[in-house]
């Protein structure tokens, strides 16, 4: 059993047949990291929103199951995710927007210990510097009493970070947490989560677009396009052996020379069949219907229809 | 001949205390054709040198020689504005959103004064077919483009009049990878054609070496270390750059850089130390890195770098 398990996630907006994440499904083991990483649009931030039971207005999950250690989050009324904050957590992509503008940091995170913890204002506040020390903040008790306006990006990113700990979550999802920061920060916030997962065990679902980063520190990989799950497994085997079109498309439009005046088209969601379809090399009939994800190797799954066993005799 | 030469430049914020020297002090030639990559971390001031470079702010001090012509008098300037173009980070802010592409791109022979519609309409086509968007981009509007359709519009626009520089600030930060690759290739694709030179200003190393001839590196509002592309990446001199280029996440899994990480931050440009101003983040400094700024020296293979440890 892993420590979180989800599966089958389908979200779509409210009146409209259309799907944004079709049967999305990964797993999270303790002290692992798993990567989500896609394009934009490819609905890895959705899925994680999913999950955490956060998502917007006008967008609902069809269906899905979430589960933390074998107990089903999943509200059976609302068909949502419900958990609380010592469960899962999240880090976003801006800090400073994530941040409440008008309260201390250090408050915001004794709130977060008042309300989830129930410790007295007096702890909460001990605690909070304490965290904050604990992120490597220089000064933590200064920095406490500082507005997130104050601190430079670096700097409220690691309060976010230490938001997301004071509960002790069993997992923490981080969406993009150093696209805005410059690389040498970026270095030290990475370096920063691989130590707290080493020293609490928790495990993470780190999600980025920047397959560098994922190289640097993730376990395994989920690779996302479309709202669909395209390919996953262990690091190594995802990078060094890639099996699925668009993880190969993907990896080499880092280092291929395309021919620039061909301009890039947009996912359509219209789709019934695979979303990779219009844009694959080796796209055929089957590829009209949606694939399952087909074992390649142990550990190694990918979502095409070249993996059947009788199509992959002869495919390219 | 360099087609840009800058010289000593400078460009100050505000007054007194509350002064913030953004540039200080920068040297830099870009010849025709050629590509000058300007890396460095946010608030380093490369934005703020290209903005300058264009003519979009005023220098506090320093010299800017386009073509063996110092920038004063008011003639040099119109032509110097016709030849020296800007592309701009995020594609849909842009531009207005309320101009058809075709609007957009007329505007700047326009405010040049072309007359002859049959000349800007057949100029529109050719730019166009450059960028890779055919004419039936002429009568859309910006929200009917993605993001890289719209960088490309944005790329149109900077060569209609035909300039000899264009000053790129983060072209491809805010697009996907994919979009990113292609992007590149249509700025080199477009140099190859018309010998057009590029400042490309970025945060982004590995996009900087795929486009850069040279590429110079800055910290706090002077340039560091400056040298051809591939001598920066294989075997960089300053410290500054070491350490820059050393946290930048790699896809090898086997052969692992040993990362060098920067303690704290850089420092307020308003409160700047005396000396180097990387001497706090700096594992080579030493007592005259604090009482004595270094120079930008050329070190005997031509290349250049700003610091006692390396220049001695």
């Amino acid at each position: 059993m892993s420590l979180l398990e989800v599966a089958d996630i389908t979200v779509g907006v409210k009146h409209n047949p259309q799907t944004l994440l079709r049967e999305v499904g990964l797993t999270v083991e303790p002290g692992e990291i798993m990567g989500l990483v896609g394009e934009s649009g490819s609905g890895k931030t959705m899925s994680s929103l999913a999950i955490m039971g956060l998502l917007p207005a006008g967008i609902e999950m069809r269906k899905g199951n979430v589960t933390l250690e074998g107990r089903d989050l999943v509200d059976p009324e609302t068909g949502e995710v419900s958990r609380t904050a010592s469960e899962m957590t999240m880090i976003f992509q801006h800090p400073r927007d994530a941040l409440n503008p008008t309260m201390r940091v250090g408050r915001q995170i004794a709130r977060v210990l008042e309300i989830n913890q129930d410790l007295p204002r007096s702890e909460a506040r001990n605690t909070a510097v304490d965290t904050l020390r604990h992120v490597g903040i220089p000064g933590a008790a200064r920095v406490a009493r500082a507005y997130p306006h104050q601190l430079s990006g670096g700097m409220c990113q690691r309060v976010m970070i230490a938001m997301a700990l004071a509960c002790k979550p069993r997992i923490l999802i981080a969406d993009e947490p150093t696209t805005a920061l410059d690389v040498t920060i970026q270095a030290q916030i990475f370096d920063l989560i691989k130590d707290l997962v080493a020293e609490t065990g928790c495990g993470v679902l780190f999600i980025t677009h920047d397959l560098g980063a994922i190289a640097e520190m993730c376990d395994r990989v989920t690779v996302m396009y479309g709202g669909q799950v395209m390919e996953t497994g262990t690091l190594r085997e995802v990078f060094t052996n890639p099996q699925h079109p668009y993880t190969k498309y993907l990896f080499d439009s880092v280092e291929r020379e395309v021919d620039p005046r061909v301009v890039e088209e947009d996912v359509n969601f219209a789709l019934m069949g695979c979303r990779f379809g219009h844009r694959c090399p080796s796209a055929f009939e089957a590829c009209g219907e949606f694939p399952p994800l087909y074992e390649v190797a142990e550990a190694h799954r990918s979502s095409c229809f070249l993996h059947r066993k009788e199509e992959s005799i002869g495919a390219p | 001949m360099a087609l840009l030469e800058v010289r000593d430049l400078h460009k100050t914020f505000g007054h007194g205390h509350n002064a913030v020297p953004a540039v200080r002090g920068v040297d830099l030639t870009i010849d025709h054709g050629e590509t000058l990559g300007l890396v460095g971390e946010s608030g380093c001031g490369k934005t703020t040198l290209g903005r300058v470079v264009v003519g979009l702010q005023e220098a506090t001090g320093g010299e800017i020689i386009f073509d063996g012509e110092p920038l004063d008098g008011r003639l040099a300037r119109a032509e110097y504005r016709r030849r020296v173009q800007m592309v701009f980070q995020h594609p849909a802010q842009s531009l207005n959103r309320r101009m058809k592409i075709v609007t957009t791109l007329s505007e700047p022979l326009r405010l040049l004064k072309v007359a002859d519609p049959d000349e800007i309409d057949a100029r529109i086509d050719e730019v166009l077919q450059l960028v890779g968007l055919g004419p039936i981009y002429r009568p859309r509007r910006p929200r009917q483009l993605s993001g890289g359709q719209q960088q490309r519009v944005a790329i149109a626009r900077a060569l209609m009049p035909n300039p000899d520089l264009v000053v790129l600030d983060e072209p491809t930060s805010s697009l996907d990878q994919s979009v990113r690759g292609r992007i590149i290739a249509l700025l080199r694709s477009i140099q190859r054609e018309r010998d057009v030179a590029y400042l490309f200003i970025s945060h982004d190393l590995s996009t900087v070496r795929r486009i850069a001839d040279r590429v110079a590196v800055m910290y706090l509002g002077r340039i560091v270390e400056m040298a051809p592309t591939e001598e920066i990446f294989e075997d960089p001199q300053h410290p500054y750059t070491k350490a820059l280029l050393s946290a930048v996440p790699t896809m090898d899994l086997d052969h692992r850089a040993q990362r060098i990480i920067l303690e704290g931050e850089t420092p307020s440009p308003t409160d700047l130390p005396t000396g180097c101003s990387f001497q706090d983040r700096c594992s080579l400094v030493h007592d005259r890195c604090r009482v004595e700024q270094p120079l930008l020296e050329s070190l005997p293979d031509g290349r250049m770098a700003e610091c006692f440890a390396v220049t001695a």
